[in-house]
């Protein structure tokens, strides 16, 4: 049976594709974990073996800590963030609204856009003589004016309102196909029995909708770990390292040609996203089955 | 009579309607920036860094020939045409191939790949090895390593949105082509391909947005500044005319321009990619 099926579907068929992943994936992969423990730098022609240096050099540092607690601020804000506001928006669009559409491709639009586009756009945003401090100044509160991007108090914020400004509408579409699948019959039963719209949404609607909530706290877990040209383009770590994230951090390494120790760190990342979303994958989908 | 009707269904849904407006005013929210860029990319330098919604005292459309001129906007729409032509085509040809026997084979090799594609869809490119990969290859800096980046980087998931669909079309169909003479090239070219087209258009839209808006790879990867794609070029344009805020909006509006009509031609698409993950069943 199993050579009826080699013979049908040929393996052949796949080589194209575990090539190229295996080569520009995999391997990198594989190599980083080699790299991470040598001491590989832009002018070394021979490169050793180092042990743990490049890792014990890393935590410490203030730098890297710092990067790596930023990182997991800005994954859990955002994630948590991008999916409070991305479910109200798909509860409000799932309405029987006449402007449906056109408020369904607005919402989405900016997912669409280039982060570095995006990025400079809020540059204009929140850059001293910008668009929020002018309005600011207009409405009479010029009091309330400051450098966003070059106060350490306040970098993160922004690029954390970036990342949801950009990311909402994606969550809010998969919001919406989750709620499609919900049957009427179901909500018009529950209005029948008198439920208050509240009650409907925490004891109906949010159970059946669990399997959506799941990936998208992952997927936009994943993609707040991975955060790179919001941090790149806004502030570049600043001010006084209070935005640097972990790829941040890799960038600068890989420019100072500092390769192992950026292996090292870019296997952190590896490791800590990896390991997060298979435990978060598995502890979701125990949730799953037993709703 | 269409004043009639609203009229008729005002005075039932006056919530409704209030609601409606209000989620309007929200998308609103969404809109200023993009035509504050818009307005701002037809305004003398002065104008623009008030970054208000007024329009310009004079359109000056002298800006876009200006950037044109000096933001190698031509060269580097031709460089990102390129670069995501070849890896889209190149990443579905390898997706549909290797998804149909992923999908019909059910045995230790086929689920271990499936795992493989699972890590590659959410772990971070471990970006600094892989220029040594590129170098080994005699690869560095040339448009065919980049490309070949972005083939591998969009296989995974590519191939699990092309798997499921795979799997709803019944193995029967295989089979009585195989009766009737076909071999598994056949098979594959003359049955499956054909139905596989809804998926392939899909997939082809959100991986055409991934690469043509990556900043990463090509920040990495591409050190000649004559391969650079649209979003280097426009933060470097960024980086060199920061105070003439006219001048970089009318950058970031030919930029964006490309995305966003595509974005409105091919929404269905879109979002059919976007949810195909993520609904059970």
């Amino acid at each position: 049976m199993e050579k009826l099926m080699k013979k049908r579907y040929p393996s052949s068929f796949i080589i194209p594709a575990i090539l190229v992943f295996g080569i520009f994936f995999v391997l990198p992969t594989v190599l980083g974990f080699f790299y991470s423990f040598t001491n590989w730098d832009i002018d070394r022609s021979q490169i050793q073996f180092i042990g743990l240096d490049n890792f014990k050099y890393l935590f410490s540092r203030d730098e890297f800590t710092v990067a790596l607690k930023n990182t997991l601020i800005f994954g859990i804000f955002t994630a948590v963030l991008k999916n409070i506001i991305g479910l109200l928006l798909a509860l409000g669009v799932n309405k029987d609204l006449r402007s449906k559409n056109y408020l369904r491709t607005m919402f989405y639009l900016p997912g669409v856009l280039s982060m570095i586009v995006v990025g400079i756009m809020f540059n204009s945003i929140f850059a001293m003589d910008g668009m929020l401090n002018n309005t600011l100044e207009a409405i009479g509160l010029g009091m309330l004016t400051t450098n966003w991007l070059g106060n350490k108090s306040t970098a993160m914020a922004c690029i954390i309102i970036m990342e949801i400004w950009k990311w909402s509408g994606f969550h809010m579409i998969i919001y919406i196909a989750g709620l499609q699948t919900i049957p009427k019959e179901l909500l018009e039963a529950s209005t029948v029995d008198g439920a208050t719209k509240w009650m409907q949404f925490w004891k109906v609607i949010l159970p059946l909708l669990i399997s959506s909530v799941s990936i998208n706290i992952i997927i936009g877990l994943i993609g707040g770990f991975k955060v790179f040209e919001q941090v790149y383009v806004l502030t570049n770590g600043g001010p006084g390292g209070s935005t640097q994230v972990l790829n941040t951090l890799v960038f600068q390494s890989f420019s100072q040609g500092l390769y192992g120790r950026g292996s090292a760190m870019g296997l952190l990342l590896f490791l800590f996203i990896t390991i997060i979303s298979l435990l978060l994958n598995t502890y979701l989908k125990s949730k799953e089955v037993d709703s | 009579m269409k004043s009639e009707k609203i009229l008729y269904k005002s005075s039932i849904d006056v919530p409704k309607l209030l609601f409606e407006i209000f989620m309007i005013l929200l998308s609103f929210i969404i809109l200023i920036p993009f035509v504050m860029m818009l307005l701002g990319s037809f305004k003398t330098q002065q104008e623009a860094i008030y970054f208000n919604l007024s329009l310009p005292e004079k359109w000056q459309f002298n800006n876009y020939l200006q950037v044109i001129q000096e933001g190698k906007i031509i060269r580097s729409f031709l460089n990102s045409m390129l670069i995501t032509s070849s890896s889209v085509t190149l990443c579905l040809i390898a997706t549909a191939l290797a998804s149909f026997v992923i999908a019909r084979r059910k045995d230790r090799a086929m689920s271990f790949m499936m795992n493989l594609f699972m890590i590659g869809m959410i772990a971070p490119m471990s970006m600094i090895p892989t220029i040594r990969v590129l170098q080994t290859l005699h690869l560095t800096g040339s448009y065919l390593g980049v490309i070949l980046i972005y083939m591998a980087r969009n296989i995974p998931w590519s191939s699990f949105i092309f798997i499921k669909f795979i799997k709803g079309i019944p193995m029967e169909l295989d089979e009585s082509a195989i009766i009737d003479g076909c071999g598994p090239h056949g098979t594959f070219f003359k049955i499956l391909l054909p139905l596989l087209k809804p998926v392939t258009v899909t997939t082809l839209i959100i991986v055409v947005m991934n690469v043509w808006n990556d900043f990463m790879i090509p920040l990495y990867f591409l050190g000649n500044s004559k391969k650079w794609t649209m979003p280097l070029t426009v933060y470097n344009f960024f980086g060199r005319y920061a105070r003439e805020w006219n001048l970089v909006f009318a950058d970031l509006i030919m930029t964006a321009l490309p995305v966003v009509l595509l974005y409105l031609f091919c929404q269905k698409y879109i979002i059919a990619g976007l949810t195909a993950g993520s609904v059970k069943g």
